[in-house]
């Protein structure tokens, strides 16, 4: 049954009446995500795409009961108040394609979203996709039937593009995907590669999964620590792309502060410790498909 | 965008946080005239780069008269340090220093806040100082103030969150012989995608690369294509200029990276790192397509990009096929793409060729993006 996306859960698009959110609403709707309604600031009472568009999400669930739910359509300078307004209408499952918000912001509403529970997919994340169930977010595009079919393998993607790319190349190996997310590239994650792998080990649909990483960032470690723990037990394969940036001076990396907050962790360390609990470590990312295909 | 010290310590000084007596110097500026007006004997000279580890790369040169401080600052025009290039010199009175501790914050992306850091061992050895000598104080981005004692740690808080900061650093925070402390150094990385909330701050900063040499002019042309109204609207802003011939055109910000990787596994040498994403109007590629065609020597044009989930295909090939129409490479072109209109872009480009007789190959998503950077190769060798 794959992850995060269940059949029927009642989806809201804030946003909605823009260009991207129009879009997004028409993508979930055609792949038969049941989005129920829509927000934007100065246009309730209106409707689009026949949905109903209401002032706040307050007043859109007021009116519409339920919202398991939100996908964010704004752009990144609206995104903390719009964000914040989900957090506290207590929206569970929040998903934000904004890209270059304030990380200031991001800091923000995490810190929200985190004490009250709920699970926020991105910043910068184009959605996730369930195969036969539903999409959130315009993942897979126009060509979504030609992507993706129910399959065993979880795909997790730090690359909206890739997202894609990945589940065309296990369908090309004649497989297919239980959920495919992307995680948005952002220096901080709302939900990491640790969190979806915690939901994908106890998804009976998922045999095997691969993750498209990119350097920079200490995320991995969490992967390394859960399959010691054995909490995350089912075969993974994993792409750490930016060998290449080895040449360029490492533009992040002014300062200390980097190195001393998370000691030790460089690419080559990330992909030792990887291998040492029993992930396989991908040199190309086609190679991904083809180190998971025995297990599935 | 990272700050150089001098910029860093306006605003550590906008703060309240005491900083010595100096006077920066530019290329082609007086010297000797500069450090007499400073009027302070014992100075440090220093090289403004982005980088770190100035001290143990000869980046910091200690001197006691006009003599010495004039050669120091013609030594340092004429070199780089740990590979950048040296925008301006910094001429600083020498403290008299009792110790040396460490001071930063940043965001710690285990717990998605910021944390503080500070040492009482500071200096340049401070990722060799025992973890026990280090303390780490967790932030939540939502207080007004921090309740730590620690020199300057309010001050450098309120530095962080009303500069929109990714990390503000203080290393060596020095305490003087007579018990004053004071920032001996500055580095602080502003965050680019907060810059809607500082224009009128920001905009008066020089033009600054991380690479060994001042920025080219075509990387400070890329960089003006994202600004102004629509910043948010796509990204066509990245263009790193490097020392090869292969140029680039790559879309997405991941296949972007895995390409790289591809293409130096290859042995090809790019002359450029350029990705646009999040569908991007025609006009943006087209101008970024400009500036990457224009480079001279190219030997071959790499146009990849995965199999798109929302950017238009037929958009973004038209801003492509107009420089391509503009500049007629002889060169081999290899295009990988797919995703929305993609039939219409690949037409685009196959009509491009045609009319300007161009030697292009094109490839859908039945080839993946590493096995088109093999064709590439081939292409390209069978040509030289």
């Amino acid at each position: 049954m794959g992850i995060l996306l269940k059949e029927n859960m009642r989806v809201l698009v804030q946003g909605i009446t823009g260009k991207e959110g129009q879009k997004a609403t028409q993508a979930m709707i055609d792949y038969g995500t049941n989005v129920v309604g829509g927000v934007r600031p100065g246009k309730g009472g209106e409707e689009i795409l026949g949905l109903p568009v209401f002032n706040t999400v307050a007043e859109a669930k007021e009116a519409l009961g339920q919202i398991d739910i939100t996908t964010i359509y704004v752009p990144p300078f609206a995104a903390k108040q719009a964000i914040m307004e989900a957090i506290d209408a207590g929206i569970p499952i929040i998903n934000t394609i904004i890209e270059r918000i304030p990380i200031q912001d991001t800091a923000y509403f995490l810190a929200a979203a985190k004490e009250k529970g709920i699970q926020l997919i991105g910043p910068s994340s184009l959605g996730f996709i369930t195969p036969g169930v539903g999409r959130i977010g315009v993942v897979g595009g126009q060509q979504v039937e030609d992507i993706f079919t129910p399959g065993s393998v979880g795909i997790i993607s730090r690359s909206g593009g890739m997202t894609n790319e990945l589940s065309w190349q296990v369908r090309k190996a004649g497989l297919g995907q239980s959920t495919a997310v992307h995680v948005g590239g952002d220096l901080l994650m709302g939900t990491t590669y640790a969190d979806l792998l915690a939901l994908f080990e106890k998804d009976e649909q998922t045999k095997a999964v691969i993750i498209f990483g990119e350097h920079g960032g200490s995320y991995e470690f969490d992967i390394v620590e859960m399959m010691n723990k054995k909490l995350f037990t089912k075969p993974l394969a994993i792409y750490i792309g930016g060998k290449f940036a080895n040449v360029l001076p490492e533009g992040m990396n002014i300062g200390h502060a980097g190195a001393i907050v998370s000691r030790g962790q460089s690419a080559e360390e990330k992909e030792k410790a990887l291998q040492d609990v029993g992930a396989l470590i991908a040199n190309t990312y086609d190679e991904l498909v083809e180190l998971v295909t025995p297990f599935v | 965008m990272n700050l150089y010290e001098h910029e860093g310590k306006q605003l550590y000084k906008k703060q309240g946080i005491a900083i010595p007596k100096a006077v920066l110097i530019y290329r082609g500026e007086d010297i000797a005239l500069a450090y007499d007006d400073l009027v302070v004997e014992r100075v440090v000279v220093k090289a403004q780069v982005l980088s770190g580890k100035r001290g143990k790369n000869n980046g910091i040169l200690f001197c006691n008269n006009q003599k010495e401080v004039v050669a120091a600052v013609e030594q340092l025009f004429t070199a780089q340090i740990n590979g950048q290039y040296v925008a301006s010199v910094y001429v600083e009175e020498a403290l008299d220093i009792a110790t040396e501790a460490y001071l930063s914050i940043t965001y710690d992306t285990k717990t998605n806040q910021p944390v503080l850091v500070f040492s009482q061992q500071g200096g340049v050895d401070i990722e060799d100082v025992a973890d026990d000598h280090i303390e780490r104080h967790a932030l939540d981005i939502r207080q007004k103030d921090i309740d730590v004692d620690i020199p300057f740690a309010n001050e450098l808080w309120h530095c962080f969150l009303e500069e929109d900061a990714r990390l503000v650093e203080i290393n060596p925070l020095v305490k003087t012989k007579d018990g004053q402390w004071i920032a001996a150094d500055a580095k602080i990385a502003l965050d680019d995608d907060a810059s809607f909330r500082h224009k009128e701050d920001w905009v008066h900063y020089e033009s600054r690369t991380m690479m060994g040499r001042p920025p080219t002019e075509r990387e400070i042309a890329v960089e003006a294509i994202d600004q102004g109204e629509k910043y948010y609207q796509g990204t066509a802003g990245k263009y790193i200029e490097m020392d090869g011939d292969i140029a680039i055109l790559f879309s997405g910000g991941g296949a972007s990276i895995a390409n790289m990787d591809a293409l130096i596994k290859q042995g090809l040498k790019p002359a450029n790192y350029t990705e646009y994403s999040g569908n991007p109007p025609r006009e943006k590629v087209h101008q970024l397509a400009k500036i990457v065609l224009s480079k001279p020597g190219l030997k071959g044009l790499w146009i990849a990009g995965g199999v798109a989930n929302f950017t238009n295909v037929k958009e973004t090939f038209q801003g492509i096929v107009d420089a391509l129409d503009e500049v007629k490479p002889t060169y081999p072109i290899v295009v990988r793409r797919a995703g929305p209109f993609e039939k219409e872009g690949m037409q685009l480009m196959e009509d491009c060729a045609k009319r300007n007789n161009l030697t292009m190959q094109l490839f859908g998503k039945e080839m993946s993006m590493t096995e088109s950077a093999k064709v590439l190769a081939e292409q390209v060798n069978a040509t030289v």
